[in-house]
């Protein structure tokens, strides 16, 4: 199958599939920021226990957890404008990337959901309690206290749904769409390099993938910062200033005066 | 001055407060007793309602409230003329000791930020705290973050400070920083009611001490009345349980 191997043609094929990354990206982008706006339409229900929405919110959770995200993009590619035109709008015109990214967001959406109430339950009530008594209403409460410190706990999480999204993103080439992978498809028929093709593929997404880890990784620690103890702190800004150690020096020579065992 | 009239409080079947009337003057320290679940924390946070009184009327200076008909309004004002300190700190993990103490005044008083900073340097200045401005709350030792709690209720200039057992959390040799942050504030005249098991803090520091048990006051007076002649036989009871027979002070 294919012509012979030669490794020169995945440094090529790699710079080609590079024009496909912005649609790759664009949907990814695009998808998640959307899922966070129905993350939080679905996990505010069950937060707040809303008696007609709550079982609502299950079923969606379900619904979209429980089946393969190829299945969904077929069903709401082929569906939605069913269902649409029964309300009377046409929809046939639209762009295929719309439903793509409405799936995708649909589908995000539903483990962001997960993912913010497990953070929101997991800011201890005590801190809530603090805030009512010093005066706030619950919307301040929300969003002063709750949210900076439920982000922070749910970065991890997010990052997974992130990633997987930006994995799942490759389905999208089965309706048509020409992003990295659909692209690959058509370098493979176009050249017959079928292994390089996949591998110079496998890359890219490998390195947005570490791209992101990196980046989540960062803005955890900014968001956690007061977790880490004093001493944590000093053992990383001294770590980070070899370079212009003087600072570092000093806070390392505090500590030694401070007695605390370093 | 603060009112209470007839609280009752009952979760689900259990009736916890069974009509409580208290009264509370300005400046005074009021301190709760009582053996465990006898309702004294619960009262406390009906006062502010962390708890929902099931009946009654809660009036906090021109505040008044009845409990059966209060909407959010009223219960925001009564919130924002009292401040609380909490058995387990409760300080916001994710700002540092100032901005614990101004965000109330900024958010809810809707101070001026460079007047909020100003006015939590000096409280936290108070109480003994001046150095630790910019600490955060796991950077701090429990009674260090208490005393950040009383800061925190302390700026915000209420009307009364409500303390739910401040010291039960802390390891003994702590307790005393945070009991003398205590009995500082309460000498400047500031409204305190205050539930705790520190019979040595009560005798000395409070004007009115209240015994409850099983979800009523059984008796109240002066700290002399209640320590040296308690009338009630529960009473006699309760502080010759947690007392010690001998005391060894000179």
């Amino acid at each position: 199958m294919g012509k012979e191997f030669e490794i020169t043609y995945v440094f090529t094929l790699f710079i080609k599939l590079l024009s496909a990354l912005g649609t790759t990206m664009f949907i990814v982008v695009a998808s998640i920021l959307l899922g966070v706006i129905v993350g939080f339409l679905i996990a505010l229900p069950r937060l707040y226990n809303i008696p007609v929405l709550r079982p609502f919110s299950q079923v969606f959770v379900s619904f979209f957890r429980g089946t393969p995200v190829l299945i969904q993009l077929f069903l709401i590619y082929y569906g939605l404008p069913e269902v649409l035109k029964l309300l009377s709008l046409d929809v046939s015109r639209a762009p295929v990337l719309m439903f793509v990214i409405f799936t995708y967001a649909l589908h995000s959406g539903a483990f962001i959901s997960e993912a913010i109430r497990a953070a929101v339950t997991a800011v201890d009530r005590g801190q809530v309690e603090a805030a009512y008594a010093v005066g706030m209403n619950s919307y301040q409460a929300f969003s002063r206290i709750v949210l900076p410190q439920a982000l922070a706990v749910s970065i991890p999480v997010l990052a997974n749904i992130v990633i997987a999204n930006l994995k799942d993103t490759s389905l999208a080439f089965s309706l048509g769409v020409i992003e990295l992978t659909g692209k690959a498809q058509t370098l493979v028929t176009a050249t017959q390099h079928f292994i390089e093709t996949y591998i110079a593929l496998a890359g890219i997404y490998l390195l947005i993938s570490i791209g992101l880890e990196k980046a989540f990784n960062k803005m955890e620690r900014r968001l956690l910062s007061h977790e880490r103890s004093a001493v944590q702190k000093a053992e990383e800004r001294a770590s980070y200033s070899l370079l212009s150690s003087y600072k570092g020096f000093v806070t390392r020579l505090k500590l030694g005066k401070g007695g605390s065992g370093l | 001055m603060i009112k209470l009239t007839g609280i009752t409080k009952s979760f689900g079947r259990n009736q916890v407060l069974k009509g409580i009337d208290l009264h509370v003057n300005k400046g005074e320290v009021v301190v709760i007793l009582g053996p465990s679940g006898s309702g004294k924390t619960t009262l406390l946070r009906c006062i502010n309602y962390l708890e929902r009184p099931s009946d009654g009327q809660i009036v906090i200076g021109d505040s008044i409230v009845d409990c059966k008909r209060a909407g959010k309004q009223d219960i925001l004002q009564l919130r924002r003329k009292s401040a609380m300190v909490f058995q387990q700190y409760n300080l916001f993990k994710h700002k540092t000791a100032l901005e614990n103490v101004m965000e109330g005044l900024v958010i809810v008083q809707k101070r001026p930020k460079e007047e909020a900073r100003e006015r939590s340097v000096q409280v936290l200045e108070k109480v003994g705290l001046g150095s630790k401005l910019d600490a955060y709350p796991s950077e701090l030792s429990g009674g260090q973050q208490q005393r950040v709690g009383i800061a925190r209720a302390l700026a915000l200039e209420p009307e009364v400070i409500l303390f739910d057992e401040p010291t039960s959390a802390l390891d003994p040799e702590l307790v005393g920083e945070v009991l003398e942050v205590i009995r500082k504030i309460a000498k400047e005249g500031i409204t305190m009611i205050v539930v705790t098991h520190e019979m040595g803090f009560a005798r000395d520091v409070s004007n009115h001490v209240v015994f409850m048990d099983g979800g009523v006051i059984v008796e109240e007076g002066t700290p002399q009345e209640i320590f040296s002649s308690p009338k009630e036989e529960r009473t006699k009871q309760f502080l010759k349980r947690i007392t010690p027979e001998w005391s060894y002070t000179i």
